[in-house]
């Protein structure tokens, strides 16, 4: 716990909406933006400024396209914002007791 | 931030994976194609065995099987063409799509043993993918943290035991299809529709 660097924490996912975010988009490989969401308990305006700062940081791509002719928002994770998710993690569990993580 | 935030957010990034990869999972539309094919294969032997149609099982069949399978294969035959990999799919997709793999590969080669030697006609084998079905939609309640799923794992062994005892009989047929399309399809069609659960 004493070598734990705060300043080694993701900016970028401290907070607990885009860490949500990018979790359960690891999870799904790829979702359209009113499954995510609905899946982290957000409003639209919530969830899309969100999302662009997510975008912005090229941890995920924003797609838009025509699905019988509605628009539709897909969200995929990037590779980086795959490998931010996992130095987040590792994070956090050097701030637990060994082998704490899996209680 | 300290140790008690610490597993709390490890807690949240757990539950929200599992969310995600349980929405990967189930919103593939396999179900609900093999669930209608299926069951239009059932009807059109129906109207063959009533002589409505002259188009014979082994045509409808060829096609109700052949079809969803070169449905469900779209991925591998699109990177057989040269399309790009899609790259690593989540771990419980992987799962359903392994399990629900095994579940149509045993039952097409059944299917063709049992026609090729005839067994098929004693009818027996539909009872045999209502039970298969079952183990399937059993094993996906697990994987997708879903308790409903159990219970058409039970409607299925309930109708493995209608079909069973209706073996030889072409009241199977319309009672198969309307399995097919009230327990395959069905829950396909309900699985696209969920919304993930809150974090």
């Amino acid at each position: 716990m004493s070598d734990f660097d705060h300043a080694a924490i993701d900016e970028m996912l401290s907070s607990r909406v885009r860490l949500a975010i990018v979790a359960f988009l690891a999870g799904a490989g790829e979702a359209e933006f009113a499954v995510v969401r609905d899946a982290t308990r957000t409003t639209d305006g919530n969830a899309g400024a969100h999302l662009r700062k997510l975008e912005e940081a090229g941890y995920l791509t924003v797609t838009k396209r025509f699905v019988a002719r509605k628009p539709q928002t897909l969200l995929r994770l990037t590779d980086r914002g795959r490998e931010a998710l996992l130095s987040h993690v590792a994070h956090l569990e050097r701030l637990l007791p060994q082998g704490g993580a899996e209680r | 931030m300290n140790e008690e935030e610490a597993r709390a957010d490890i807690a949240a990034i757990r539950t929200a994976l599992e969310q995600g990869r349980s929405y990967a999972a189930a919103r593939s539309p396999d179900m609900i194609v093999w669930g209608v094919a299926v069951a239009l294969g059932y009807l059109g032997t129906y109207a063959f065995v009533r002589g409505v149609s002259p188009v014979s099982p082994g045509v409808i069949w060829a096609a109700a099987i052949g079809l969803p399978w070169l449905y469900s294969l779209r991925g591998a035959i699109r990177r057989l063409a040269g399309a790009v990999d899609p790259g690593q799919r989540p771990l419980t997709a992987s799962a359903m799509r392994m399990l629900w793999f095994g579940c149509g590969i045993f039952l097409t080669t059944l299917g063709v043993a049992a026609d090729w030697t005839g067994e098929a006609q004693r009818g027996w084998f539909d009872a045999v993918v209502a039970g298969v079905l079952g183990i399937g939609f059993f094993a996906s309640a697990t994987l997708l943290k879903l308790a409903w799923l159990r219970w058409v794992a039970v409607c299925w062994w309930l109708g493995e035991l209608a079909l069973f005892s209706l073996r030889g009989h072409s009241a199977a047929l319309p009672l198969g299809a309307a399995l097919m399309l009230v327990l395959l399809a069905g829950p396909g069609l309900a699985l696209r529709r969920r919304a993930p659960q809150p974090a």
